[in-house]
């Protein structure tokens, strides 16, 4: 899985504390910014994909609200557990039972 | 400019004006007193005599929301309401000044519900005054014509780009037929740029994130770049009020100062009563009273040295606000000016009078009343008061 990254310029409006005169007015900010949050830290669950079970409907990756399921070179479902909140939308949809949810202990 | 006059009503006024700027979307619900003026337009738009995209929505709050997606394309876009309507739309008030869309809203000032009322009062627009909108008053059909076509150009102006109000009070201004001098199709091309010049906009070819969420570190800087927009309005407002006048001839400033180089006492109102303050004037001028009146035409951002300069130097100061406002220290309007004028020299006791809700009829003896009212209060030595006039107790 590649890490994500939010654009370059964004983490300079951060770096640099950026206020009223540099910010573009209305709260507009560039694309893919929610990279940045890496919402998979609240996750109480985890799902876990079995491959070989995986028939590649992509049931998961239309489910998944937070986009965390992308499919891999063979077609089969993968998780991203940096954004996985660990709903279990994507088990409940997946006919083949090929996703499980396992209880993180930390 | 070639003049043209014709017999309108305030809400035809305000049709005919959209007409010759074209906006490229309008959305909108109707609720009387505003229904002509998106009816008028109707016709505009089915007769082919405009391209503008008519969308009637399912209500107010929706007609706000297809304009804030409307705008945020890039497009020019106008829509009215009214009273409840613009109660509703209310919550996307700050949306759309949020996100920086300058949409120009026609208001037909109404009463608010209950009992149930249709007629003109202009509380519905004044309790919006926080939302970060432009927000003007007109006396006459006239100024509801005038004030469109400015709305446009001070909304969209690059150092403004917030959304613009505009009241006329319900019957009194939007159902009366008066006399309008109109401006030409070249005119108002003269006038308004072709479009809107807009950094970023909804595009396939520069994708952005558009109200995004913003938290604890960063909304207080969006919220300060409306306020910094707002005081450029105010330049801007003059700017463009001063064009307007060279372009029509026809007076045209922020406040209207009547009869006040000598005047000791002073009428201070806005929307329509300012007519009746001035025809007041005109009486008592007869009886050799020192008195004249201010009319507050741009509500939002508020002239506090155009108030102070006119005021400068007067006695007492009447204060006819068509508006209601429960357990308050003044009327909504005189809090306003109270605070621009705290503390500064020379400036009038404030009577604040609280008069013509539901569309109640404001007489002239009535305006007198209040004016001796006021006077005495001011030797009396009382620096604010409110009261209503005209009712039955």
């Amino acid at each position: 899985m590649v890490e994500k990254e939010a654009p370059k310029e964004l983490k300079k409006w951060v770096s640099e504390k950026w206020g009223t005169k540099n910010l573009p007015i209305g709260g507009t900010v560039p694309f893919h910014t929610a990279y940045e949050y890496k919402t998979g830290d609240w996750s109480a669950f985890k799902a876990i994909i079995d491959k070989s079970k995986c028939i590649s409907c992509m049931n998961c990756f239309y489910y998944c609200p937070d986009a965390a399921i992308e499919m891999d070179e063979d077609m089969k479902a993968m998780v991203d557990v940096n954004y996985c909140k660990g709903c279990g939308i994507c088990a409940k949809h997946c006919p083949a039972d090929a996703i499980e949810l396992k209880r993180l202990t930390r | 400019m070639l003049k043209q006059v014709r017999g309108m009503t305030g809400d035809e006024a305000v049709a005919y004006a959209v007409k010759l700027v074209n906006p490229d979307v309008l959305a909108a619900y109707p609720i009387t007193p505003q229904t002509i003026i998106v009816e008028r337009y109707s016709d505009f738009v089915n007769n082919g005599e405009v391209d503008t995209s008519f969308i009637p929505v399912e209500s107010e709050h929706s007609a706000m929301s297809a304009c804030v997606g409307a705008s945020m394309t890039g497009a020019r876009v106008f829509t009215a309401t009214a009273s409840a309507g613009l109660a509703l739309m209310y919550e996307i008030l700050y949306v759309a000044s949020g996100m920086r869309c300058p949409i120009v809203l026609a208001v037909a000032n109404r009463a608010f519900s209950a009992p149930i009322n249709i007629h003109g009062e202009c509380t519905d627009q004044l309790v919006c005054r926080d939302a970060s909108w432009v927000s003007l008053f007109g006396e006459s059909a006239q100024e509801a014509y005038d004030e469109t076509i400015m709305s446009f150009k001070i909304g969209e102006h690059p150092d403004v780009q917030l959304p613009t109000m505009f009241g006329i009070e319900g019957f009194i201004v939007t159902h009366a037929l008066e006399r309008v001098e109109t401006m030409s199709k070249t005119d108002v091309e003269e006038f308004l740029p072709a479009e809107r010049d807009v950094k970023y906009k909804f595009s396939p070819d520069e994708v952005m994130t558009f109200g995004s969420l913003v938290l604890q570190d960063y909304y207080m800087e969006i919220k300060r770049q409306q306020e910094e927009a707002m005081q450029n309005a105010y330049k801007v407002t003059k700017e463009v009020m001063a064009e307007f006048t060279e372009l029509t001839g026809r007076k045209m400033e922020i406040v209207e100062k009547y009869q006040l180089e000598d005047a000791e006492h002073a009428f201070i109102s806005y929307g329509a009563t300012a007519g009746n303050a001035k025809a007041v004037v005109n009486k008592l001028r007869e009886k050799g009273e020192k008195v004249g009146a201010l009319k507050i035409r741009l509500h939002r951002p508020f002239p506090i040295d155009d108030i102070y300069d006119a005021l400068k130097g007067i006695k007492s100061a009447t204060i006819l606000d068509r508006s209601a406002t429960y357990g308050s220290p003044g009327t909504i309007v005189q809090g306003d000016i109270a605070t621009a004028l705290y503390g500064k020299k020379d400036v009038p006791t404030l009577h604040g009078f609280i008069n013509g809700l539901g569309g109640r009829v404001l007489t002239l003896p009535q305006i007198i009343e209040a004016y001796e009212k006021a006077k005495v209060y001011h030797e009396e030595g009382k620096t604010l008061t409110q009261e209503w006039i005209g009712y039955r107790s």
